[in-house]
Parts: C-alpha cells; sequence; structure tokens
C-alpha cells in the first residue's frame, strides 16, 4: 500500500492529456493500457506494477475497439487505474482490474458526449469553411481537442489523486469471495471483446476458420499467437489468388483475343 | 496530367502524409471525420487555389461532407484528391471518387488494424508484459509507430495513382478485404481459446470415496476450454441477435462470477 503524492497525480494527469488526444484521433496508440500501463508505472516509481497490469489490461481490451463509430469501455482509464489500484491498495492486477472498470465506463460516456456534443461546432465549421476563414476554422478545431485532453486531464486526477483514501477503504473491507471473484473476471472478460469481434467480423462463410483458430490453438499451444496468425495469413493469401487468378484468366484471355 | 500541372513537390505529399494525424478531430456523429478531413488539407489546397476564394470556399464546403474512413487510409484517399483538386477535375468527379472510395477503404481498415492487428499485438505484446517483460510495451510503442509512419508512402501512392486506376482498386479491395477477414477471424478462434479462462470448482460426491471433480474429470474430458468457448458463443448470441449492449454484458458477467464465487462453485 502507497499513497500517490500530489507532483505523481498531476503527473498522471499530464499523461492522460495526452494519451486522451491520442485515443480522439487514434494516431500512436498511446492510449492502448499495454502503454499507459507502462508508463503510470514509471511515474509511480514502480514500473514493474506498472507493465503487468497494463498488459492484463491490454489482453482483456484486445477486442474493444471504436471501430465503426462505436465507443468502447475507455482502454486508457483502465490501463491507468489497474497499476494505480494495485499500487495504492496492495491487490494483485487483475482484481485491480475488475476495480478499474467502473472509470472505464464512465470515460466511455464521457467520450460519447464528446461525439455528441462536437456536432454542435458543424454550423460555425460550415461557415468558417464557406467564407475561407481558415484560420478559424483550424483554431475552433485546435481548441476542440485541447479540450478533450483537459478533461482526460481532470477525470484522472480525480480518479487517481483524490479518490485515493476512497478506493483503500473499499478494498479493505472487500470480503474474501468477493476478492476471488475479482481475480476471476479478468480471466472471463476478453470474453466480451472477443464475442464483440465476432459480432462485427463473423460471416457464414468464414465460420471454418474460426473453427479452425480455435482449434489450433487448443493443441498446438504457443506462448504467443504468431504461429497462428503466419498460418493465418497463408489462408489469407489463397483466398487472395484463388480470386485474382480467376481475373488474371479473364484478363490474359481478352488480351489475347486482341493479339489475334 | 502532364508533370507541369503538378503543384506539389514530395515533401509536401510527405507533410500531408505525416499531417493526417488530425483526422478525427472534432470527431462527431453527424458529420464523423469531415471537420478532419478537411483540416488537414487546408495548407495544401490554399496552395492549389491561391486567391481564387471562390474556388478554396466550394473545396472547403464539398469537404464538410460526411466522411468516415479508417485513419490509416486518409493519407491515401486525401493524396488522390488532392491529385485531382491541382488537375481542376469537375467538383463532381472529385466527390464521386471520395463517396465510391471512403466506405471500402473503411472496411478494409477495420478488419486488418483493429480486428487483426491490434488482437495479435494485444496478444503477445501482452503477454510478455504479464510477465513484468518491458519488451511488451516496447515491441507495442515501435509497431505502431511504424504503422503510422506507413501513411507517408500510402499518401504518395495515393497522389500519383491517377483517376484511371481507381476501378481496378475497389476491385481489389474486395478481395483484401476478404484475405483480411479471414486471417482476422482465424486468429481471434486462436485468441478466445488462449485468454478466455473459466473453470468451475465443483466436487460431486458420487459415493462415500469417490469424489467427482466436474472440471477436470468431465469438462475437460469432452473437449478442452469448452465452458470458455460456450460461454464466448452465448456473448455473441447475445449481441448478434438480442442486440444487448457490450456494458450490459460485463456487468452481467460480473454478477454471475461474483454469484458463483460467493457460493463457492467458482
Amino acid at each position: 500500500m502507497n499513497e500517490i503524492t500530489l507532483l505523481q497525480g498531476s503527473l498522471l494527469s499530464l499523461l492522460a492529456f495526452v494519451v486522451g488526444m491520442d485515443f480522439y484521433l487514434e494516431v500512436f496508440f498511446w492510449f492502448r493500457p499495454i502503454i499507459v500501463g507502462t508508463i503510470t508505472g514509471l511515474i509511480l516509481g514502480d514500473i514493474q506494477t506498472g507493465i503487468i497490469g497494463g498488459g492484463i489490461a491490454e489482453l482483456a481490451f484486445a477486442g474493444l475497439t471504436p471501430a465503426g463509430g462505436s465507443q468502447p469501455p475507455n482502454p486508457i482509464l483502465a490501463g491507468l487505474m489497474t497499476p494505480v489500484i494495485s499500487y495504492t491498495t496492495g491487490l494483485n492486477a487483475v482484481q485491480s482490474l475488475a476495480l478499474a472498470l467502473p472509470f472505464s465506463f464512465l470515460m466511455q460516456y464521457v467520450v460519447l458526449m464528446f461525439w455528441s456534443t462536437y456536432s454542435f461546432l458543424m454550423p460555425k465549421l460550415d461557415e468558417y469553411a464557406k467564407k475561407t476563414e481558415t484560420r478559424k476554422f483550424i483554431l475552433l478545431n485546435v481548441f476542440s481537442l485541447v479540450f478533450v485532453g483537459f478533461v482526460y486531464a481532470v477525470v484522472v486526477f480525480l480518479s487517481a489523486y483524490l479518490a485515493q483514501d476512497a478506493m483503500r477503504e473499499i478494498v479493505s473491507r472487500m470480503p474474501e469471495w468477493l476478492a476471488h471473484g475479482f481475480s476471476i473476471i479478468g480471466g472471463v472478460l476478453p470474453a466480451i471483446g472477443f464475442a464483440m469481434l465476432l459480432k462485427i467480423m463473423l460471416k457464414g462463410w468464414l465460420i471454418p476458420y474460426l473453427l479452425f483458430g480455435l482449434v489450433f490453438a487448443l493443441f498446438i499451444p504457443y506462448n504467443n499467437l504468431l504461429p497462428l496468425a503466419t498460418v493465418a495469413v497463408g489462408l489469407g493469401i489463397i483466398e487472395f489468388n484463388k480470386k485474382s487468378s480467376t481475373n488474371q484468366n479473364i484478363l490474359n484471355g481478352g488480351n489475347s483475343n486482341d493479339g489475334i | 496530367m502532364t508533370a507541369s500541372n503538378r503543384v506539389f513537390t514530395k515533401k509536401d505529399i510527405t507533410k500531408l502524409g505525416l499531417f493526417t494525424m488530425f483526422t478525427c478531430i472534432s470527431f462527431n456523429f453527424e458529420r464523423m471525420m469531415a471537420p478532419g478531413f478537411t483540416f488537414i488539407q487546408i495548407p495544401f489546397l490554399k496552395k492549389i487555389y491561391k486567391n481564387n476564394t471562390k474556388a478554396l470556399s466550394d473545396s472547403l464546403t464539398d469537404n464538410m461532407e460526411f466522411i468516415n474512413t479508417h485513419p490509416n487510409f486518409v493519407g491515401f484517399l486525401a493524396g488522390l484528391l488532392l491529385s485531382l483538386e491541382e488537375a481542376h477535375e469537375d467538383r463532381s468527379v472529385i466527390k464521386g471518387v471520395k463517396m465510391a472510395l471512403y466506405a471500402p477503404l473503411a472496411g478494409i481498415g477495420d478488419a486488418f488494424f483493429w480486428f487483426t492487428l491490434l488482437p495479435i499485438m494485444a496478444g503477445i505484446c501482452g503477454s510478455l508484459a504479464m510477465d513484468g517483460n518491458i519488451i511488451g510495451p516496447i515491441l507495442f510503442a515501435v509497431v505502431y509507430l511504424f504503422v503510422y509512419l506507413l501513411r507517408v508512402p500510402l499518401t504518395h501512392f495515393g497522389y500519383n495513382l491517377g483517376l484511371g486506376s481507381i476501378e481496378k482498386i475497389s476491385e481489389n479491395a474486395e478481395k483484401v478485404s476478404r484475405a483480411a477477414s479471414i486471417i482476422g477471424i482465424t486468429v481471434i478462434g486462436g485468441l478466445i481459446a488462449t485468454y478466455v479462462s473459466l473453470s468451475l470448482n465443483i466436487k460431486i460426491n458420487l459415493s462415500a470415496d469417490y469424489v467427482l471433480d466436474l472440471q477436470t474429470q468431465l469438462l475437460d474430458k469432452i473437449f478442452p476450454k469448452i465452458l470458455s468457448i460456450a460461454y464466448v458463443a452465448l456473448l455473441y448470441y447475445l449481441l448478434k441477435k438480442k442486440n444487448v449492449s457490450p456494458v450490459i454484458l460485463i456487468t452481467m458477467t460480473f454478477v454471475i462470477v461474483l454469484t458463483l464465487s460467493f457460493f463457492g462453485v467458482m
């Protein structure tokens, strides 16, 4: 059990400011739990806790993506609060992840709020575009982005610094079965992300590949999925060539006809 | 289009590729990436139209129309559209090309970057990090920096493409997206088998001296990880057929696991 100092709280805020904008823009992927967690560990002076907490949160969030205009539970708050809770309460990383999730949900709704309210900027931006007032157009956009970072900074300061005593209090009163349950949840949570990926991606003709991947990983276990990914790329190339070879034939046929 | 018509240097196009980092600025439900897509093109459109305010205004207004694609392909699209702008193609042609391409590009980008690359990277780097290995986060950051820099050659590719190749691109898009889906789904199968773990702690006294452990002596003998796979299938069913929101599913998972934990059967 450790105390987060005001300086550490401020640095975590600054981290949230930067990765919050990165998440809005989807550029460097510093917003993923594995990166946020590691830097959080660095700030807390306990990088090991940060890497482990970030890694566990990363796996749980593998399927939770903002693809197709849907907003997932927030990866930044999950990656940041997991090591913070481990550090302040002494819980293990998996239990901390379970307790970090409410923060992650809260931030999910804050981002949804941005996505909704920024619609109201559109008439103004339309006007600037029409009048070619490009300076104003750029400034309003930059302001909207910085504001996102600012809100992240505030939320993280409240969650990580100001709420730490309350969090310690809750954890100290946690009964054994609850702590045990939280350690199991870490293993079940990835199921939700994967089910969401399947919802978006799975189509009838893809089922054989899903079954193949499942059984391959079960019976040829390895400490990462790179071997399976390699086989998967092979299967993808087979599909690509299958189609392109028929196209090629049509094309070649056409060319030879022209020649004659 | 002859080379003399070209307004932009190679350096300009590289700058456009890097500038695509602002694509999702002011992202919102009404227009999605429209503000960002306009934002990144401003310095370049100004270079084309200089003092022609009317033409610049028309172009900016067109760009403020709805667009949603994958950020990694925005450079490709913007490069292509700017090559049409500098050739002073008809506005309807430029708009048509944009309309035709942004959705297929979004499909490929999502299938490849979100549904394939991210789960693989999360799987590899996450499992390294879980053991406290700093290589995990470092590898992750390096790969994604590379993915971002990939936007630069894609932008050059789009700029140099020309109108004639667009049909070929959309033809190939379909094939690439099928191949990407196969890779993604195969890997997700592996992820489910590897990273979901659910097991019961139920022991049944069948007779005075024989205790059946439901998990190790029955379920594991039928099919490994059968419970985990069944749970993913249940969640998939609820998401797809019943349109249950993910937040409800997470809450449901908490309630189920904590209840089972309370009664000591998990």
